[in-house]
This record gives C-alpha cells, structure tokens and sequence, in this order.
C-alpha cells in the first residue's frame, strides 16, 4: 500500500460534519471552523463563476452569513457537507451573476490561483471520489457538443441565450440539446444509484 | 448513443425533475427561477430533485481552481453575524409599535416570501397575514375575501448582493408586510423605505426597514391613497433611526415598483 495520502481526510471530514451539526444547533463558533476549513474552495467557484476578485469576495460573505442562517437546512443522510457547500456557494454566485451588472465568465489566470504553497487543500476539500467518478462517466457518455454546453452552464454560469448565442443556433435548439442531455444524465445517474 | 442531436422540436418532456435540473445548473432565470423557487417551498418532490441535482453536480467543482480570499472577508462575515444579533436581540427586547414583530412566523413567512409573484401569491400573503393579528383572534374578513383583492407585490433588489426587500400590500386592508430577511444591520447606518406616488407627489416614509426580519404594518390612509400600480419605492441610507427632520434624504441604494399579483399568472 502506498502512504496514506492524507492521514486526517476521514478526520478532517468528520471535524465538518460535527462543525455543521453544531451550527445548525445555533454554535457561532462552528461558523469560524468551517470558513477556515473550506474557504479556498468556495471562493475558488465564486471567482471562477463571478470572474471578478471583489465581487467573488461579497460572494463569499453572502454564503457564510447565509449558511449561519441557513445551517438547518443541510441534510447529512443526503449529501456531504462539502458537497452541499460547495452546491450552496455556486448556487449564491449564480443568483448574484443573475440579478447584478456582474460580467461574468471565466477567471484571468493570473486571478486564479493565489494559494499559498502551506494551504490545506486537502482531499477533505475534494467531493467523495465515487460521486465524482459517476457523474464523470454519467457526462462522458453524451455527445461532446451537448457535454459542453452543459459544462459552460456549470462552469461559466452561462444561460440558455448565451450559450445559444455562442453556438451560433437558435434558443429553441439550445434548449432542446440540454434538456435532452440532462434527461440521459439523469437515466444514467439512477441507473448507478440503483445498481 | 453518442451521436449529437440536432432536432430542435424532438418533444423532450421538460418534466419537474428537467425543471429542477435546469435549476441546479443555473439555467433558469427571471419568472422561471422564481416559479422554481417557489415551487421548492411548496413541492417538497421537487425540491428533493433539487437538492438531488445540486449533489450529482456537486464534484464537478472540484475541477475549480480554488482560491484564497482576503484577510477582510472573514471580518466581514463576522461583523455581520454580530450584527444580526444584535438587531435580533434589540428588536426582541423593545417592540417599537411602528410593525408587529413576527419572528416566529419567520419561516412561514419566508414561505410566502418565495410563493409571492405566483398563482397561489395571494392565498399565501393572505394566510401570512391571519396568522400574526396581533394579539386578537384572527381577522375577520373570511379568506376568499382577502385573497380576492389581488395584493400588489414589490420586490426591491438591494444592488447586485442578491439581498432583496418584498413588499406587500392588499389593497383595502391598510396591511403592508416589509420583508427584509436577507438584510444586515451594519450598526452605523439604518435604511428608509419611501413610497413615490405614479402622480408625481411628494415621497411619504413607510419608516425604517427592519434588517433580518419581517414587518407588519398599518398604512395611514394618506399613503394607501397614493399606492396603486405603478407607485414605486425607493431604498435611502440614512443615519440610525431614519432620515432627521429638516434634512434631504439619504443617497438612494436601491428602488423597485408595485405590480399587482396577476389571478391569471
């Protein structure tokens, strides 16, 4: 066996978890252990999808002081907490990407990746590997037009209009190559939850 | 299998589960997000799929570069959890009598918050306002009667932060509902609700907006005189307690217009 890769990843997962359970029961402290602890991957997507450092950074705000108020709402027997933090963040710089002047798009690379070489970027910041594996294979298995314009969607939080607009077809069409890849990704998705 | 698709009339049923899959990757955008979200509070099948999509997506950002944030955000972030507190606690000790603090009713009001601007805007609104007359027994009026006056809704984005205020009011009640959850105090600054009359009279203040909660109040019939379709409201930055006599009003930060809640939507 090679080394562990990370002695703490189970412990360190744990240390979330807990940290989330103790939020959700009304602990502020919780809050400061899970910032530290997932900071650099939450602002890793508000920047990618925001594309802008200050908005990226109100971004980020939003999502702590919404997630202290929110905590109750994460469901542990449904998702890991990184998994659900990591959907919630995206989630709130889409919603701030679509009701603000912000541009958008992808992250100058000189923007992108300002991590001190000491940063715990830990596996614990990595969702579970099964899950990634299966959704990679479940996106693998569509044709690469409709894979990317699904990835643009998630990745530069582009709407149906841009990414019509893009691929030079009409809105109709976009729509109908998504939703029909979603439909597939869907089937292939349960197909592995039921096996 | 893999053969791109190139049909755009090729029938795919765009079902709930497509609907909250659109969601979850960010495709929806103006009434369609709204109606998704206020299908999540009442559709708890679809909300479920939501979250369910939110999840199968959730490794892809594992492929983000992360990034360090400044020192700032996570001072930021604590002033403003301090803050809400404390305007928790302050609101919880001295009922100012301007609103009727409904905190307890907070999450079901927050139901409504999401619901207003669809079909059932109006059931909601009208059940949100049952359930906190204060102190008496419920209102009179049976609910169809209450229902059937279309409520005029006004959302009012604060900026680009995603936070908003909604605001609600049926006509013939004299009842205006302020939601301001998504806001913080800030502890220097308090912020006006204004109400700017579609006959082009002077503002009247609806009074200071309550960071974090939401407000009952009951209109003087001067300014229910001035709110139809098309009054609209303006948000102004003004010294704790509202702008002072004697003094122009505040820089606006944010502004939004009344519409009445469609029975057709």
């Amino acid at each position: 066996m090679a080394a562990r890769p990370r002695p703490s990843q189970d412990e360190a997962r744990e240390a979330l978890r807990d940290a989330m359970a103790r939020l959700a029961a009304g602990d502020q402290a919780a809050l400061e252990e899970i910032y530290r602890a997932t900071r650099v991957k939450l602002f890793g997507i508000c920047l990618r999808i925001l594309g802008d450092r200050k908005e990226a950074e109100d971004a980020l705000q939003d999502v702590y002081v919404n997630l202290w108020q929110r905590a109750d709402r994460y469901d542990p027997s449904r998702a890991s907490p990184i998994a659900w933090l990591a959907a919630f963040a995206r989630n709130r710089a889409i919603d701030r990407l679509r009701t603000g002047k912000v541009r958008g798009g992808a992250v100058p690379v000189e923007e992108a990746a300002p991590l001190a070489d000491e940063t715990p970027l830990a596996d614990v910041l990595m969702v579970d590997a099964e899950q990634a594996a299966q959704i990679h294979k479940c996106l693998g298995a569509l044709d690469a037009r409709t894979q990317g314009h699904i990835r643009a969607a998630f990745f530069d939080g582009k709407t149906y209009a841009q990414l019509a607009e893009a691929a030079d077809v009409p809105l109709g069409t976009m729509k109908s190559w998504i939703r029909r890849g979603l439909q597939r990704l869907r089937a292939c998705l349960e197909a592995s939850e039921a096996a | 299998m893999s053969a791109p698709e190139n049909t755009p009339d090729d029938g795919v049923q765009r079902d709930d589960p497509m609907i909250a899959a659109e969601w979850a990757l960010g495709l929806l955008e103006g009434e369609e997000l709204l109606a998704a979200r206020g299908k999540a509070v009442t559709d708890p099948d679809f909300a479920w799929r939501k979250d369910w999509w939110d999840n199968w997506f959730a490794p892809m950002t594992d492929a983000m570069p992360a990034a360090e944030p400044g020192a700032h955000v996570w001072e930021g972030i604590a002033a403003r959890v301090t803050a809400q507190q404390g305007a928790a606690a302050a609101a919880d000790a001295s009922p100012d009598g301007l609103g009727v603090n409904v905190v307890a009713l907070e999450a079901r009001v927050r139901r409504w918050q999401w619901v207003a601007g669809l079909t059932s805007a109006a059931a909601a609104v009208a059940l949100a306002l049952f359930m906190f007359a204060p102190g008496r027994s419920p209102v009179e009026a049976p609910p169809a009667q209450i229902a059937a006056a279309a409520p005029m809704v006004a959302t009012v984005p604060i900026g680009e932060t995603g936070l908003r205020l909604d605001v609600t009011y049926i006509p013939e009640s004299e009842k205006m509902l302020v939601a301001a959850i998504g806001l913080t105090a800030d502890g220097v600054h308090d912020h006006e609700l204004w109400l700017v009359p579609a006959d082009g009279s002077d503002l009247q203040s609806l009074g200071v907006v309550a960071p974090g909660e939401v407000r009952a109040m009951t209109l003087p019939a001067a300014v229910t005189a001035k709110l139809g379709d098309g009054a609209s409201l303006v948000l102004t930055r003004e010294p704790i307690g509202g702008k002072p006599e004697g003094v122009d009003a505040g820089p606006v930060v944010a502004k939004g217009a009344f519409a009445p809640v469609s029975s057709a939507v």
